[in-house]
């Protein structure tokens, strides 16, 4: 399978983020997931399961603990759907 | 920010709650009359969100035996099961958990909660891949971080979910634990077990069903729902915990699998920690003994079940999906919920309150557990109770 561009993935997460987001904020690379855009863990863990069926992908939890920034997200999403 | 700043959201919180009269995390029962009756506040209230589906913590028999245990053996082990801390009570006990189930060999831990921590750790590593029901209980979600196992979940009793995430694991297949539990704890719903055990075999993974909630209340002689469903020989790991059903504390692991035994080397939530009281134990194998002669407590925990279950759906209250010894009414705003739980309890009645994240999908929820020890009367009380306070519970106000 062809690993998307990383531009490709990014745009599709950021509708995405601003659904699920408690604070409306501009969406960049450095956007932080907690501080900038308000997650709690079950935000996330209701957006991942969107980010599951658009990508057709499985996020594993573990992962979490390296998801600080919209970067990082795209990033582990790009490499996890290259992987599978 | 300071190692302690992360705490302030807490206390805000908890400051804006207290001059409210309201704590619903920090109850105090002052006095405890009965498996439904204490004093809270100075109140006699009924009891309705304890877990003690059978009332066992008040049987004659069970008190018997713990208080004979005591007089005998002293009040605690003072040591880990792996040191000085295995009394023949420990052993026996497991002896009859194994026989209970009809494996081959059991495991006693200090609490259902360390009990996963225990097994689930011990049992997947690195390496493996642990499937989890996403709305498992803390115990499992913490196992897992601990076990260093890949963690997925699925979404909660989504087996197209469950199949689509086995699937994409391939080979990798024959080291994949699946987890879920008998009952959910917070809505009271059952996990589909036959569909899972079905997908377990179909993709040569493993099953952990931690039957916390549904030993002793499911199953004709209340081994939980894998009898229920006849599934027994399907499932891997069973794990299941004392302060439920059984009245007590503490936790086990059962299984048919010879390695569950090696568990005891390398479980560190076994190896260090101390092991139950041998009163305790006592009373448990004393429980456990009540709970295979004494179906007619099953008989009348699941009478009362639909007593207050359809009483409270006849109200219109939006329940969870299933009538279970825990029944869980959705109240549409945290603000609602306080103040509605404060209302009950001031009514006589302890329920508990629930929010995120131990809720699950955001819900904000009064959670009755009901027991096999409620009367009638106390149950037409307790829907009496929430019929009169249903418009601070609703939208309607």
């Amino acid at each position: 399978m062809t690993t998307p561009q990383y531009d490709t993935i990014f745009q599709q997460i950021e509708a995405l983020l601003l659904e699920y987001a408690q604070l409306q904020v501009p969406i960049q690379d450095d956007t932080d997931l907690i501080n900038d855009l308000g997650f709690d863990s079950l935000k996330l863990m209701e957006m991942l399961e969107d980010v599951e069926d658009i990508f057709d992908i499985t996020y594993p939890l573990n992962d979490l603990s390296n998801l600080h920034t919209v970067k990082d997200f795209v990033l582990q999403i790009q490499q996890i759907v290259g992987g599978e | 920010m300071g190692l302690l700043d992360k705490l302030e959201t807490i206390a805000t919180t908890r400051e804006t709650l207290l001059p409210k009269g309201i704590n619903p995390f920090n109850v105090v029962i002052e006095e405890i009359h009965s498996a439904t009756e204490g004093t809270i506040d100075g109140h006699r209230v009924v009891l309705a969100g304890t877990n003690n589906y059978l009332g066992l913590t008040f049987h004659p028999s069970c008190i018997e035996a713990a208080r004979e245990t005591l007089l005998k053996e002293g009040t605690g082990t003072t040591g880990s099961r792996m040191a000085n801390g295995t009394f023949s009570g420990h052993s026996a006990l497991e002896k009859e958990l194994a026989l209970f189930y009809g494996c081959s060999s059991a495991i006693v831990f200090s609490t259902g909660f360390v009990t996963n921590l225990g097994a689930i750790s011990s049992l997947a590593g690195p390496g493996d891949v642990i499937v989890m029901d996403a709305d498992s209980h803390a115990s499992i979600y913490d196992a897992c971080r601990m076990s260093g196992a890949e963690m997925i979940r699925f979404r909660h009793n989504n087996m197209v979910d469950l199949e689509k995430k086995l699937s994409r694991l391939g080979p990798k297949c024959k080291n994949t634990l699946i987890i879920v539990e008998g009952i959910y704890s917070m809505l009271g719903d059952c996990a589909p077990l036959a569909e899972i055990t079905a997908l377990k075999k179909k993709y040569g993974a493993w099953l952990m069903v931690d039957e916390a909630h549904s030993m002793g209340v499911l199953g004709e002689h209340g081994r939980g729902l894998a009898e229920a469903v006849g599934v027994e020989q399907d499932i891997d790991f069973t794990v299941g915990t004392f302060s439920k059903s059984l009245g007590a504390v503490g936790g086990y692991c059962v299984s048919n699998h010879p390695e569950l035994d090696l568990l005891r080397y390398v479980c560190r939530s076994y190896v260090f920690t101390a092991s139950p009281s041998p009163a305790t134990i006592s009373s448990v194998r004393e429980a456990l003994r009540v709970i295979n002669s004494q179906p007619q407590l099953r008989t009348k925990l699941w009478e009362n079940v639909e007593q207050l279950y359809r009483g409270l759906e006849h109200s219109g209250f939006e329940l969870g999906p299933d009538p279970s010894p825990i029944v869980a009414i959705r109240v549409p705003s945290k603000e609602k919920a306080l103040l509605a739980w404060k209302a009950i309890l001031e009514k006589g009645i302890y329920v508990n309150l629930v929010f995120p994240p131990a809720a699950p999908a955001g819900l904000f929820l009064l959670r009755c557990s009901i027991s096999a020890a409620h009367t009638s009367e106390q149950i037409e009380y307790i829907l009496k109770t929430f019929a009169d306070l249903k418009p601070m519970m609703t939208d309607a106000v």
